[in-house]
């Protein structure tokens, strides 16, 4: 074995719900990925157990390897779940007098956020969570900044400090400040939290004061609200969890600094100021995965797909990047935080299946087993039909080796319940029944994709299409049959592919901030250069926020690479893209057309030169600025050609596989031991630990030399 | 098919008790088949009387098949019985109707509430216990009105799958 030839450089971790992923890459692209069962109560030991599994592949241990290591990035749901559970600080507010019930009221659409659409338009199901901060907790002060940023009524000063007062007295453990209009005029809302912390000190008290123009100073009050809120309510208690994480680590050696995956995209250090960013993680990371994979591959149109238990997750890469989202949604709340687009549908793997009692028609989802997998696992408890159940019926998956043989299913108990409640009432065979409902899912997945690509205005010829997820593998050839991409890639490491993703993300922060700029078509040069000027001090006020953070974890100033950008439109449109700039530094009228024709190009991309619409004029709405710094990345693996004929070794039988009303004997094989260059004719199922690759006939695959399956319709 | 909910947990909706987990999860799906004889049967336990509950009629008032005649009758929880189930019970019940300034003024800030000249509320109480089975907003003249006349035959055939409970008339 050639195990000790190369070190050990990369982790990734995907601390899910139920199962904490690792995945650790060597220098010369090996790679293993490790699973256990997570571990709310202490995450590190899960992800201690995790590595374990996954370098015992190798036979090596953490002691061993955790020194080795130049990085490691974390994604995870625990930022979520805490805030999902209400288990955060006890915060107290600080608004504008007369608004203190906004909170409270909340955004008429947080009622029916991650809602499906049959129960948006059911009004019985509407309904508000619990504020994060109650009424109580919440102290209006009088201060009034207009729209423009002009300060109508001062702020009363001595009102501020009886609010503080008064929040220590109910026990606030944080205290926010967000007054309106802050992100035009920020004087009111830092002199407020100048004035709270020195009342904070005068009582002797040590609690953190968050102002919102200090985290998040962009347009749309309650967004804005929200997510500084969520920072001082959640954000603390995490970094704990995170410190213990870290602790760990160093405990077994680890010389390296965790970082944790944030929704834009970018990773950020577990010490960083906005920890509320990395609420969302675990499916970017395959966002990011697939970036750098296409790099590798050429591939600069990409359409992620990611299919897990319960949804179906959706982002496009164009033109090598993905689209940002500023103004997202998590945890049913309006945020203002840069998150990697996508779009999802709450269909997937382990959907439940149901038939309609009056139209008799068959319904997927919106619930799912989750990890308790369906009827076909006795322990699982569950005695309704999920679409596992057909999967093992119709011999897609092998009852034996369901995650690696962790649990054994039960074929006989799943066709039972088919039987009782879908192929009876419609009166169908067992195997018709279960086989309309893979059709169903398939089909249901494929017109999501193909309505994603083709809305956005693109082409599927143009893209390739990256499957990965659990249970992607089973799916890819059902929902990508008939779409037309380019190329249909399987990783083969798609069930670690999200921990895999985080490891690939640069050591990025972002910082946004909300400025007005506009300037017609024909403005002078005069009136150019000014907007550059405001635009600048934008950038110069978030580089120093920018270079803080690096700061903190012991980079210099000049480590730092800056990447300004800014959001466009033609005035008066309502949608603005965002664009990395083309200047570095923006000052001349020049800088201001360059400036300019970057927005009209991409504008022509994503839309259509036509309509182009420069006579409206140009407004800048927000100003960007990404910094980073080199980070060790993951290589692939890079194996040589062994032929289109597979070893003997990886062939494992056959089994019977029913598709298109009939019985066929697939062909099965053990996917650790495909070799680059091998060529497989379905029907074929390629099995490993962690994930099911189906071909079925019409379909055939070629593995590639960096471990990518490559699959294809047969003409 | 079986039941996808506990008689448990039945009576907790009726309560209003059921966690909202679950109350979504019944909102959002289609009716169970047995739901309406889960339904009945939790609030047969609620009452005190012997009387069958052949339909509710509110939150507090069913049409139930007396216990001795057999006959349809409308009746409160408390038991106080208003008439036969094809009448209208309103005019069985003790009424009280805002119609003045100061009546609105109890259940409305002022200038906040409906000019009495255009619209009145009609409360109707159940003359034993008081509780409040229906309140109207009709314009002063407006007959009272008779909100209910259901079909029960077919309901129960066609709708629910249930024998018919027996009547006499």
């Amino acid at each position: 074995m050639q195990v000790q030839d190369s070190t050990v450089q990369v982790m990734g971790i995907d601390a899910g719900g139920t199962m904490t992923d690792t995945f650790f890459v060597r220098a010369d692209g090996r790679f293993v990925v490790g699973k256990a069962q997570s571990n709310p109560g202490d995450e590190s030991l899960a992800i201690f157990n995790s590595s374990e599994d996954a370098l015992a592949h190798w036979n090596r241990t953490v002691d061993d390897v955790y020194p080795e290591l130049a990085t490691c990035v974390y994604s995870g749901t625990a930022m979520l779940n805490r805030i999902l559970m209400r288990k955060g600080l006890d915060v107290g507010l600080i608004c504008n007098r007369g608004f203190e019930q906004i909170h409270s009221m909340g955004r008429a659409l947080q009622s029916y956020l991650g809602y499906a659409l049959e129960d948006r338009i059911h009004l019985n199901t509407h309904r508000y969570d619990e504020p994060l901060v109650p009424v109580s907790r919440t102290r209006g002060v009088t201060e009034r900044t207009d729209v423009q940023g002009k300060v109508v009524i001062p702020l009363r000063e001595e009102e501020v400090r009886q609010a503080v007062r008064e929040l220590v007295e109910v026990g606030s453990q944080a205290i926010v400040i967000c007054l309106l209009q802050s992100h035009k005029n920020e004087a009111s809302e830092q002199r407020a939290r100048d004035l709270a912390i020195d009342e904070l000190q005068k009582l002797k008290v040590d609690i953190p004061v968050f102002a919102s123009v200090d985290y998040y100073p962009s347009r749309k009050e309650s967004h804005r609200m929200n997510t500084t809120i969520l920072e001082a309510y959640g954000a603390e208690p995490s970094r704990q969890t995170l410190k213990k994480v870290s602790d760990r680590f160093k405990k077994h050696g680890a010389k390296f600094d965790l970082r944790v995956m944030a929704t834009h995209g970018g990773t950020i250090s577990w010490k960083a100021k906005e920890l509320a960013r990395t609420i969302v993680s675990g499916p970017i990371g395959g966002v990011i995965g697939s970036k750098l994979l296409g790099e590798y591959l050429g591939d600069e149109n990409i359409a992620c797909s990611d299919i897990g238990g319960t949804s179906f997750d959706v982002a496009l890469i164009t033109k090598g990047n993905f689209a940002i989202k500023s103004d997202p949604d998590m945890a049913r709340l309006v945020l203002s935080l840069p998150l990697v687009a996508m779009d999802s549908v709450g269909a997937g793997a382990g959907s439940f299946v149901r038939l309609d009692p009056y139209s008799k028609s068959i319904k997927l989802g919106p619930d799912s087993a989750g990890y308790r997998v369906g009827t076909c696992w006795p322990d699982s408890g569950l005695d309704t039909v999920s679409v596992s159940d057909c999967h093992v019926v119709l011999g897609y998956l092998n009852p034996e080796n369901f995650l690696g043989g962790a649990i054994k299913l039960d074929v006989q108990r799943a066709r039972d319940h088919i039987k009782a409640q879908i192929a009876d009432p419609l009166g169908l065979s067992v195997e018709d029944a279960a086989a309309g409902v893979i059709e169903l899912l398939d089909l249901t997945l494929s017109e999501y994709l193909r309505a994603n690509i083709s809305a956005k205005g693109y082409n599927p010829a143009e893209f390739t299409c990256f499957s990965y997820g659990g249970a992607g593998p089973v799916h890819t050839y059902g929902y990508t049959e008939g779409v037309g991409f380019k190329d249909v890639v399987v990783p083969a490491w798609a069930a670690g592919f999200s921990a895999f993703g985080c490891a690939c993300a640069d050591f990025e922060y972002r910082y946004d901030k909300s400025v007005d700029l506009g300037v017609a078509q024909f403005a002078s040069d005069e009136e150019k250069a000014a907007a550059c000027v405001s635009l600048q001090e934008a950038w110069s006020e978030l580089a120093v926020k920018v270079i803080e953070e690096f700061v903190i974890n012991g980079y210099k100033a000049e480590d730092v690479m800056l990447i300004p950008g800014y959001k466009m439109q033609y005035m008066g449109q309502l949608n603005d893209l965002e664009i990395v700039s083309p200047v570095s530094t923006a000052a001349t009228a020049d800088d201001w057309n360059r400036i300019i024709e970057t927005f009209e190009t991409t504008y022509g991309r994503v839309y259509a030169n036509s309509a182009r619409s420069p006579e409206l004029g140009f407004s800048i709405t927000g100003a960007i600025l990404r910094g980073m710094v080199v980070t060790q990345k993951p290589v692939l693996p890079e194996d040589p050609d062994a032929g289109p004929t597979p070893p003997k070794e990886a062939y494992l039988g056959t089994r019977p596989f029913y598709r298109h009303k009939k019985w066929v004997e697939a062909t099965l094989w053990k996917m650790e031991s495909l070799k680059a260059g091998n060529h497989i004719v379905g029907p074929a199922i390629i099995e490993s630990d962690a994930t099911t690759f189906v071909v079925p006939d019409g379909f055939e695959t070629t593995i590639d030399k960096h471990r990518l399956f490559h699959l294809k319709e047969v003409k | 098919m079986s039941s996808t909910y506990t008689n448990e947990q039945v009576a907790h909706l009726v309560d209003g008790s059921l966690d909202w987990e679950t109350t979504f999860r019944m909102l959002s799906m289609p009716k169970d088949n047995s739901r309406f004889q889960q339904y009945i049967d939790a609030l047969q336990k609620k009452v005190s009387f012997k009387d069958r509950i052949v339909l509710p009629l509110g939150p507090h008032m069913h049409i139930v098949q007396s216990a001795k005649t057999k006959q349809w009758v409308i009746k409160c929880d408390c038991g106080h019985e208003f008439c036969d189930y094809r009448e209208n019970w309103k005019l069985h019940a003790a009424i009280y109707v805002r119609d003045t300034e100061e009546a609105m003024t109890e259940v409305y800030p002022k200038l906040m509430a409906p000019d009495t000249q255009w619209q009145v509320y009609r409360e109707y109480y159940c003359p034993t216990c008081g509780a409040m089975h229906d309140v109207e907003a009709p314009t002063p003249w407006y007959p009272v009105i008779h909100d209910f006349e259901p079909d029960i035959e077919a309901f129960y055939k066609e709708w629910v799958n249930l024998p018919v409970p027996e009547r006499a008339d």
